[in-house]
């Protein structure tokens, strides 16, 4: 029989890619202090004391702050770029839609970078409200990408067919527009609060002295005798985001079910 | 079929143009449409159906002319406001909404009690005949039922026009032919002025009190079906409505009345002046006859009129028909025609020498 080198090589690309992800609840649930095989004896110690950090409160809470204030704006600033590149023609219309996809792939410690220097100057404190600044600048480009696609799949004669029954275009965007791209906008509001929450780069350096989950975990990291109570805390957050995409895909389905739509796989 | 022509005006085109950009899409349009009418715009794709349907609906603005909807200018109405109702080429069924939701959709602010707008709803559903299919998601129908629901909702409004972009064409022949029949009792029944756009001649000539034929943005001819068919303006618009022979002819003498030509097989024939259209520019005189005009003689049938020899080059079965082409003693044009196959007739295989009778009174003259 031949070697089946695709499936071996499939086998072991995933065991790199999530092996990693399994060890976290296993060293999490872990007694030891030390991160290593062999394993002592089951425990929640690090649950346990990761819940007294009230640092670890703070930064949760100021992520959460950022991430849900940063998708919303994201997600509108989404829908109002996708709505005028699917269904407009205008002067510099590849252009503008560019720049305003540029930050995709710009390094975020660019972004950072000029941020702050231009923040500084112009004498804005470092805040909470300056991360979500910077991370709307990044969020808005998938969005956009997401949203295009949903506008673009919009029979056009929908749009006409509602102006034709009496409506505005104001009511036609709000009763046939919004309800026919809402899996769309869920799908954005999703990926901007994912991109958003493990962000690094831009919550450190224009975060001032607010601290987000991020940078409070790699801060941890240099304390040894706090990595297992980090490694809980990766814990929860994998349970978390396992079980946002399991609804937000539920949503999905249930829209498409809902519109008669093909399911074209969706990004899950 | 004919028309009366003491019914008001419906719709009015002054002068229509239309540009997009370089493209000159409407060419000066002028024409009316009478309250109450069928009238259809018929034309091959890209001749401006579409868009001028498109300019009564307001989805289009127009370069220059006017287009006036029961004597009302419409230049500074948009479409919400238009009088109209349009029943769109891919229905534009609201998939997100019930069946109900979507026929009722333009009654959002209709001041009438929610009781009424049901009721409202309920009849405009049992008119297309899909009583009972309220509640149903509007995405689970089949291409006929939304085509209802769009009627529905289209004529729950009480439009003064409904406009219908090539409603039929999604649906196959069977289901097509029905609705056609159908769409033709409910526009007697609601008395209401339809304006449709096909590429279908069948379907135009079938539905239709009057047809507008279109070529690159113009009227080519507006007429009712009859006369369409049996004395089409010009070449173009013969070719495209049914099936036409033609056959290039000589201009031998001219009366007053009548005007005699030698066409090739046939001799002399002295055509009647009135049935007389333009050729194609450039192109010489040449007579034009629809296939039923033409009747293969069988053994002891006597032609009424003319009789000449031929030969069968060509046998087309239908069933309920058969086309053959002939070929007129001394021509070598085959000339298409159509003879009822009723019992105990024998179709005639190729190459059988036969007779046909013809008649002068049946041909166009082109010059």
């Amino acid at each position: 029989m031949k070697f089946p080198v695709l499936r071996v090589y499939t086998v072991i690309y995933l065991i790199f890619l999530y092996a990693p992800i399994v060890l976290l609840p296993v060293f999490a649930f872990n007694s030891s202090k030390v991160i290593a095989f062999p394993l002592e004896s089951f425990s929640t110690r690090w649950f346990a004391e990761m819940l007294t950090d009230d640092l670890l409160f703070r930064a949760a809470k100021a992520t959460l702050i950022i991430a849900v204030s940063s998708s919303i704006l994201a997600t509108c600033l989404g829908v109002l770029a996708a709505r005028a590149s699917t269904r407009f023609r205008f002067p510099g219309k590849g252009g503008v839609m560019g720049l305003i996809m540029l930050p995709m792939i710009l390094p975020d410690i660019i972004v950072a970078m000029s941020l702050l220097v231009v923040l500084l100057a112009i004498g804005i404190n470092l805040s909470l409200l300056t991360v979500i600044l910077g991370h709307v600048l990044i969020c808005t480009p998938f969005s956009v990408a997401i949203l295009t696609s949903a506008f673009q799949s919009l029979d056009n004669s929908l749009e006409e067919a509602a102006y034709d029954l009496g409506e505005t275009p104001l009511s036609t965007f709000r009763l046939v527009i919004l309800p026919l791209v809402m899996p769309g906008i869920v799908s954005s509001l999703l990926i901007c609060f994912t991109i958003s929450i493990d962000e690094y780069v831009i919550a450190s350096f224009l975060g001032g002295n607010q601290t987000v989950l991020s940078v409070y975990i790699f801060g941890q990291f240099r304390f040894p005798a706090k990595v297992p109570a980090m490694l809980a805390l990766g814990t929860i957050l994998v349970a978390l985001s396992i079980a946002l995409l399991t609804i937000a895909e539920y949503f999905r389905r249930r829209g498409i079910a809902k519109t008669g739509a093909k399911d074209t796989g969706g990004f899950l | 079929m004919t028309f009366s022509d003491e019914k008001p005006t419906m719709i009015e085109f002054k002068d229509v143009q239309k540009y997009y950009g370089d493209y000159h899409a409407l060419r000066g349009i002028t024409a009316t449409i009478k309250a109450g009418e069928f009238f259809s715009l018929l034309g091959p794709s890209g001749c401006g159906k579409t868009t001028l349907l498109r300019t009564i609906a307001g989805f289009e603005g127009i370069s220059s002319g006017a287009v006036l909807i029961d004597g009302k200018s419409m230049a500074e109405v948009p479409a919400n406001l238009r009088p109209t109702n349009m029943v769109f080429q891919s229905y534009a069924i609201f998939p997100h909404l019930t069946v109900e939701q979507n026929v009722g959709f333009g009654l959002r602010k209709d001041p009438r009690s929610a009781e009424e707008k049901q009721k409202a709803v309920d009849e405009a559903l049992g008119m297309v005949g899909l009583k009972g299919y309220g509640k149903r998601a509007a995405h689970a129908l089949s291409g006929g039922q939304r085509q209802r629901v769009a009627l529905a909702r289209a004529l729950i409004l009480k439009p003064k026009v409904l406009l219908l972009d090539e409603p039929l064409s999604a649906l196959d022949k069977k289901i097509r032919e029905q609705m056609q029949m159908e769409l033709i009792k409910l526009q007697r029944e609601v008395g209401i002025t339809f304006v449709l756009v096909t590429h279908d001649q069948e379907e135009a000539l079938v539905m239709s009190d009057r047809i507008a034929v279109m070529f690159e943005g113009e009227i080519a001819q507006l007429a009712d079906p009859e006369t369409l068919y049996r004395k089409p303006a010009n070449r173009k618009v013969a070719e495209f409505i049914g099936t036409m022979n033609f056959l290039p002819a000589t201009i031998v003498a001219e009366d007053a009345g009548k005007i005699t030509v030698d066409a090739e097989g046939f001799g002399r024939i002295a055509i009647d002046a009135t049935q007389v259209s333009r050729a194609n520019p450039g192109d010489g005189p040449s007579v034009g006859f629809r296939p039923e005009t033409l009747t293969l003689l069988f053994d002891g049938q006597t032609a009424s009129d003319q009789e000449s020899n031929a030969t069968v080059s060509e046998v087309v079965y239908y069933g309920d028909m058969t086309y053959y082409d002939v070929k007129l003693a001394g021509s070598d044009t085959p000339l298409r025609l159509s003879m009822r196959n009723t019992p105990g007739r024998p179709v005639l295989d190729i190459g059988a020498p036969t007779r046909v009778a013809w008649s002068a009174g049946a041909m166009v003259l082109f010059r």
